[in-house]
C-alpha cells in the first residue's frame, strides 16, 4: 500500500490483495475476524471479497434468532403520557388512565395507576437492554457482519435513545428498519424514518400541528440528517415544519391526521407548492449538499476522520449518480485505493460498541457474554445501544477516548479475561438506592409514609429534596419501588454465561514454540497496529517470568492463566483501540 | 511530575487549620505525604501560593432564561405565554421586576447573600439556532467562523504555557470541546471510582510504565498515546481525592458534577479550570416544560448553592467562582406544546465568595424582538468570558485569546492580598 492511493477512488486490482488487506476490510466492514476467517477472505478476488460483505442477502443468515419478546406491553398504556404529573392529571380527571380505574375510597386512590406508570419505564427500559443484547448477538454472530455494522452507523446517524422514546417496540421496530433499508436507498429510507414512530416521538413531531409548527423535527432533519448546516434558511425549517403538520403515529403505526396538516401553500428551499414531508424530503434529496453530506458522513464512519473537500465531492457525486443507492457507494468506497492507503489503516479509534464486539469476534466467540453485562461495559465506555445522548447520535474518532475512558477500556479487557464471579444482574438485582431502601422498609412492615420518608442529612435541605412527597393522592416514591418490582416479574432474565475462551488451545494449534512467537501471535491476532518494540520485549519477558520458561511445550499444562494476562496486557494497550 | 520535597505554602498550612477546625474536612490533612508533597510541588511549580480557580458550568440544551428569571413585572411576558407564565405569586423576587424560578431557593439566598451575579441578554450576532452549532460557538467563543479550539483550551495554554498536568479537568462521559486546547491534555472522567486500571500485581511495571510516543506518525496513536500519559498523571490523584471526600453538605436530587469538583478542590489538585456540565440537552423543553423545566432549575439551584457551602467547609470560597451558560435562551412566545422553541439571547450567572452580586448588562425587551420572535441580544457573551479571563483569573491580554475586544464588567471584588 503506497502513500499515493490516499484519495484515489480506482479500484485495487488482484494483484494488491492480500491477508492484511482482508483483516482490514473486514475490521472496517466488519467487526473484525479470526484470523481463519481473515484468511478465506484473503482467498478471494479483492471485487468478490467487497461484494460478498456489501451484496449480502445471498449469505444464509438463518442462524439469528428473532427477537423473544417478554410480553411486556399492556393495552392500556397507549398513549403513554409525557409525564407522571400529566398521568396523575388525567387520572383526576377521567376517573382512569393507563387502563386502571381509581379507587373510588380509601387512601392513595391513584396510587395504582401510578405503579403502572413507573412499572411500564422500568419494565421499557430493561426490555430495551435485551433488545440491545439481541442486537449484539448478531453482531458476533451475523455471517453479514455488515448489514449490522450499517444499522449501528444509522443508529448513530437517526439517533434515538430510550430515555425519550420509552417504548422498546419502536426502537426494536426502528433497528428493524435498520436493518432491512440501512443499505438501500437513502430516500427511501429517510422516508421511512421521517414516518417511523420512534423517531416522531424523540423528535416531538407528534405534536407538530396546523396552524402551531414544532420546528425541532425539520430543524434535524435538515441539520442532521440531510444536509448539515449552512444549506437553508431559518424560513425554509419553519415552511418544512409546516409540510410535516399533522404526521403523527397511533401506538406502532405511522398516521396523518388531515385536519392538523397544513396544506397551504409552503415555499422550501427556492420551490413553492402544497407540499407535505415527502415532497420536503425529495426537494432535499434534489440539493448537491445532501449527497455530499451523506456520502462523507458514510466515509468517516468507515474510513477516517480526516476527508479532503474534493474527495467527499467525488464520493456524493457516486451517491447521487446512483440515485442514492447506498451499496454502490460501499462498494466504491471498500475497492479504492483510498481505502487501503497508510492514512487510512489502523487510524481508526473503535468505537465502544466496536471495542466489545470485535473483542468477542477475535476471540472466537458465537455469542455476547452476559458477564460483564454489555450494556453496563459499552455505556460506562461512552456508548450504548438505544442511548445516543442527543439527536446528533455519538460524536466518535477522538471523542471516544478520554483518560477517564481509555483506562476503563483496560477494565472492560480484563472483565471479559477474568470474569467478577460476584457479579449482581442489574435486571435482576435493581439498583438506586432510594428503592432498595423503600423495598427493605415496606418489607419491615412500615407505612407507606414513613417508609418512603427521606434519609435526613446535615445542614440545609436542598429545596428538590423538600418536594418529594406533598400529594396525597399517591405516593411517587412507592410507585418507584412497586413499578420496579413489577417490571422485574415479567422481564425475562438475560442469560448470565461468562466468556468461554481457551487461550491454551488456541496456542497449542497454532503450533507456537516458545514465548516470542506466542506475543507475536496474540499481537497478530488481537491488534491492527502492533505495540513499541520496547512493548513487545516487555511482554516477552513478562510472559517468560510467569510461565517460569520460554519454552511452551513445557508450560502447556498451566498455561492459560499467564495468557490472559498477557491478552489483558496486550488489549490495554493504546495501539488495540485502534481499527 | 518532579517529586521534590517542598515545604507548605504559608496558605495550605492555613487552609488545613481550618478545615480541621469544622471538624470535617479531615481529608487533606490526612492525605499522605507524598501525594500531598506532589500537589504542593505543582503549585509552586506554578509560582503561585494558591491560583483562583473558575468553575465553568454548562446547562446543556438551550434553557429559557424567562422562566429561570421571571421578568414578572412585565406584562409583556404573561401576554406572550399566557400558560407557561410562571404566576407572580409563585415567583421568588428579588427586586421589583424579576424573581427566581420557585424551586429556584439556593440562587434566590446567593443572590441577597451578594454571591450571584446575574448578566442579561448574553448572545451573539447573527444567533444560530441549533443546539450544536450555537453550543460549538460558545465553546470556541468564535460565533460563525471556525476555531480548532476551545476557549478554556486557549486561556490554559495562555495562563500556563508549559501545561503542567492537571491544570485543566473536564468531568464529563466525553470532552467538551471547550476545553480543547493546544498544549494541554485535558484530564477528563466521570466517575472517579472508575478513573483507574484496576491491574494484577504481577501486571504493574508495564500498566504503569508511560509509553513513548517518539517516532510515532500515525495521529490517532499518538492521541492515545498522549492520552495515556495524561490518565497517569492524573487518576491516582482524582481516586484518592475522591475516597476521602466525605462532606455533609446536601447537593440535592444531582449535585451535577459538582461534589467531584469540590472534591478535587479539597484535595488541593493544582487544577485552575474546571468545566462540567448539566449533561444531554436536559434544559432542551419543547414540550410540557413547565414540570420538567422547574425541576431541573432546582436540581441546578440546589448543586450550584450546596458547592459554594462546601466550598466554605473547605475553606477556599475565597477562591472559587462559577460561570453558568447556556447555548441559547428560548423563544419568547410558548408554543401550541405548552414548551418553548429554540431562541436567543440568554443570562448568564456568576456565583463565588468574590463576585460583587447584582445584575449586569440590560435586559432585552420583551417587545421589541426579532423577526422570529427572538430576545435581541444586549451583551455579547465573551464579554463576560473577558470578565472570567481578566478580572478573576487575572490575564489581560484577552484580546488574542478572543478574538476581539471585549470589555469586561467589574464583577469581583478588590480583593485584600
Amino acid at each position: 500500500m503506497a502513500a499515493t492511493w490516499q484519495n484515489d477512488l480506482t479500484p485495487i486490482g488482484p494483484a494488491d490483495w492480500n491477508y492484511d488487506f482482508a483483516a482490514h476490510l473486514l475490521e472496517r466492514a466488519g467487526f473484525g475476524a479470526t484470523p481463519d476467517e481473515i484468511a478465506n477472505l484473503a482467498k478471494l478476488t479483492p471485487a468478490r471479497a467487497v461484494a460478498r460483505l456489501v451484496r449480502f442477502e445471498g449469505t444464509d443468515a438463518s442462524n439469528l434468532p428473532p427477537f423473544d419478546h417478554s410480553g411486556v406491553h399492556d393495552p392500556g398504556l397507549e398513549p403513554f403520557p409525557p409525564s407522571r404529573p400529566a398521568v396523575t392529571d388525567m387520572a383526576k380527571e377521567k376517573g382512569e388512565a393507563l387502563g386502571i380505574k381509581v379507587k373510588p375510597s380509601g387512601n392513595r386512590r391513584l396510587q395504582p395507576i401510578v405503579d403502572e406508570f413507573f412499572y411500564w419505564l422500568r419494565a421499557s427500559a430493561l426490555e430495551t437492554n435485551r433488545v440491545a443484547y439481541w442486537w449484539a448477538n448478531r453482531m458476533v454472530a451475523s455471517p453479514r457482519p455488515l448489514q449490522e455494522k450499517v444499522a449501528l452507523f444509522w443508529h448513530g446517524h437517526f439517533a434515538s435513545n430510550e430515555a425519550k422514546v420509552r417504548d422498546y417496540r419502536k426502537l426494536l421496530g426502528q433497528l428493524e428498519l435498520f436493518e432491512q433499508q440501512g443499505t438501500g436507498n437513502f430516500r427511501d429510507l429517510t422516508v421511512a424514518v421521517a414516518q417511523d414512530p420512534a423517531m416522531l416521538t424523540f423528535l416531538d413531531a407528534g405534536v407538530n400541528v396546523k396552524g402551531a409548527s414544532n420546528e425541532n423535527f425539520a430543524r434535524e432533519i435538515m441539520e442532521l440528517f440531510t444536509m448539515g448546516v449552512g444549506h437553508y434558511t431559518e424560513k425554509d425549517i419553519r415552511e418544512a415544519a409546516r409540510a410535516f403538520t399533522g404526521w403523527n403515529y397511533v401506538d406502532l403505526k405511522f398516521v396523518v391526521n388531515k385536519d392538523q396538516h397544513d396544506d397551504g401553500e409552503k415555499t422550501f428551499l427556492g420551490k413553492t407548492g402544497h407540499f407535505d414531508g415527502v415532497d420536503v424530503i425529495n426537494i432535499i434529496m434534489e440539493q448537491p449538499a445532501t449527497a455530499d453530506f451523506i456520502a462523507g458522513k458514510i466515509y468517516r464512519f468507515f474510513v477516517r476522520q480526516q476527508l479532503s473537500p474534493e474527495l467527499q465531492k467525488q464520493l456524493g457525486t457516486v451517491l447521487r449518480d446512483g440515485n442514492y443507492e447506498i451499496k454502490p457507494l460501499l462498494e466504491k468506497i471498500f475497492l479504492s485505493r483510498d481505502f487501503y492507503c497508510p492514512a487510512s489503516v489502523g487510524t481508526q479509534i473503535k468505537s465502544p460498541v466496536e471495542l466489545a464486539i470485535s473483542t468477542y469476534r477475535k476471540l472466537g466467540q458465537k455469542s455476547v457474554p452476559g458477564v460483564p453485562d454489555f450494556n453496563l461495559a459499552t455505556g460506562a465506555l461512552g456508548q450504548q445501544l438505544f442511548s445516543p445522548p442527543t439527536v446528533a447520535g455519538w460524536a466518535g474518532g477522538q471523542s471516544w477516548i478520554t483518560p477517564g475512558l481509555l483506562l476503563e477500556r483496560g477494565n472492560f479487557a480484563r472483565d471479559v479475561l477474568f470474569p467478577d464471579i460476584s457479579f449482581l444482574p442489574p435486571d435482576r438485582f435493581t439498583g438506586g438506592g432510594e428503592i432498595r431502601r423503600v423495598a427493605d422498609r415496606v418489607r419491615q412492615g412500615m407505612d407507606i409514609s414513613t417508609a418512603t420518608m427521606d434519609d435526613g442529612k446535615t445542614g440545609v435541605r436542598a429545596e428538590s429534596n423538600l418536594n418529594a412527597d406533598r400529594d396525597e393522592d399517591f405516593n411517587t416514591r412507592y410507585g418507584s419501588f412497586r413499578g420496579s418490582q413489577m417490571a422485574v416479574e415479567r422481564v425475562k432474565p438475560i442469560s448470565r454465561d461468562t466468556a468461554q475462551i481457551r487461550l491454551a488451545k488456541m496456542v497449542l494449534s497454532a503450533d507456537l514454540k516458545n514465548t516470542t512467537q506466542v506475543v507475536d501471535y496474540m499481537v497478530h491476532r488481537f491488534m491492527r497496529v502492533p505495540p513499541s518494540d520496547s512493548t513487545r520485549r516487555k511482554l516477552v519477558a513478562f510472559l517468560d517470568k510467569e510461565l517460569g520458561t520460554p519454552d511452551i511445550s513445557i508450560a502447556r499444562t498451566y498455561m492459560e492463566e499467564p495468557l490472559r494476562l498477557l491478552l489483558h496486557l496486550i488489549m490495554s494497550q493504546p495501539e488495540y483501540q485502534l481499527s | 511530575m518532579k517529586k521534590n520535597h517542598f515545604s507548605f505554602p504559608q496558605a495550605s498550612r492555613r487552609d488545613l487549620l481550618r478545615a480541621a477546625i469544622y471538624g470535617v474536612g479531615v481529608s487533606a490533612a490526612a492525605m499522605p505525604m507524598p501525594m500531598f508533597a506532589q500537589a504542593a510541588a505543582a503549585l509552586a511549580a506554578q509560582g503561585k501560593r494558591d491560583g483562583k480557580i473558575l468553575v465553568v458550568l454548562e446547562l446543556s440544551g438551550g434553557n429559557d432564561g424567562l422562566n429561570t428569571l421571571v421578568p414578572y413585572g412585565d406584562d409583556a411576558y404573561y401576554r406572550l405565554r399566557p400558560n407557561l407564565g410562571i404566576p407572580r405569586n409563585e415567583v421568588r423576587k428579588i427586586d421589583d421586576h424579576f424573581g427566581f424560578s420557585h424551586g429556584m431557593a439556593g440562587f434566590e439566598r446567593l443572590y441577597k447573600n451578594g454571591k450571584l451575579a446575574i448578566v442579561h441578554g448574553c448572545g451573539y450576532d447573527n444567533p444560530s439556532f441549533s443546539h450544536f452549532t450555537s453550543m460549538a460557538y460558545w465553546h470556541t467563543a468564535a460565533p460563525n467562523s471556525g476555531e480548532e479550539y476551545g476557549w478554556v483550551g486557549r486561556v490554559a495554554d495562555a495562563i500556563a504555557p508549559q501545561a503542567p498536568p492537571n491544570f485543566l479537568v473536564n468531568i464529563g462521559a466525553r470532552q467538551s470541546l471547550a476545553v480543547r486546547s493546544q498544549k494541554h491534555v485535558p484530564v477528563v472522567f466521570d466517575d472517579p471510582n472508575k478513573f483507574s486500571q484496576e491491574k494484577f500485581f504481577d501486571e504493574r511495571e508495564i500498566l504503569d510504565s508511560v509509553p513513548d510516543d517518539r517516532s510515532v506518525d500515525n495521529p490517532s496513536r499518538r492521541f492515545l498515546l498522549d492520552t495515556a500519559r495524561s490518565a497517569k498523571d492524573a487518576s491516582a490523584l482524582v481516586r484518592e481525592a475522591w475516597s476521602k471526600y466525605h462532606s455533609p453538605v446536601d447537593y440535592g436530587i444531582t449535585g451535577l458534577d459538582l461534589p467531584k469538583v469540590a472534591a478535587l478542590i479539597e484535595a488541593r489538585m493544582p487544577t485552575r479550570l474546571y468545566y462540567t456540565s448539566y449533561r444531554n440537552n436536559a434544559f432542551d423543553t419543547h414540550v410540557f416544560q413547565a414540570d420538567v423545566h422547574k425541576r431541573l432549575l432546582t436540581y441546578a439551584s440546589d448543586a450550584v448553592s450546596a458547592f459554594l457551602l462546601d466550598l466554605e467547609r473547605i475553606g477556599r470560597a475565597d477562591d472559587v467562582v462559577v460561570m453558568i451558560f447556556s447555548e441559547f435562551g428560548r423563544r419568547v412566545p410558548e408554543n401550541v406544546n405548552l414548551g418553548t422553541d429554540h431562541g436567543t439571547a440568554n443570562l448568564m450567572f456568576v456565583v463565588g465568595n468574590q463576585v460583587k452580586g447584582g445584575q449586569y448588562g440590560k435586559a432585552p425587551s420583551l417587545t421589541q424582538l426579532d423577526a422570529g420572535d427572538n430576545l435581541i441580544h444586549t451583551t455579547d457573551f465573551r464579554r463576560v468570558y473577558a470578565t472570567m479571563i481578566a478580572g478573576w483569573l487575572g490575564y489581560h491580554d484577552t484580546r488574542p485569546l478572543l478574538n476581539g475586544d471585549f470589555e469586561a464588567f467589574d464583577l469581583f471584588q478588590q480583593r485584600k492580598v
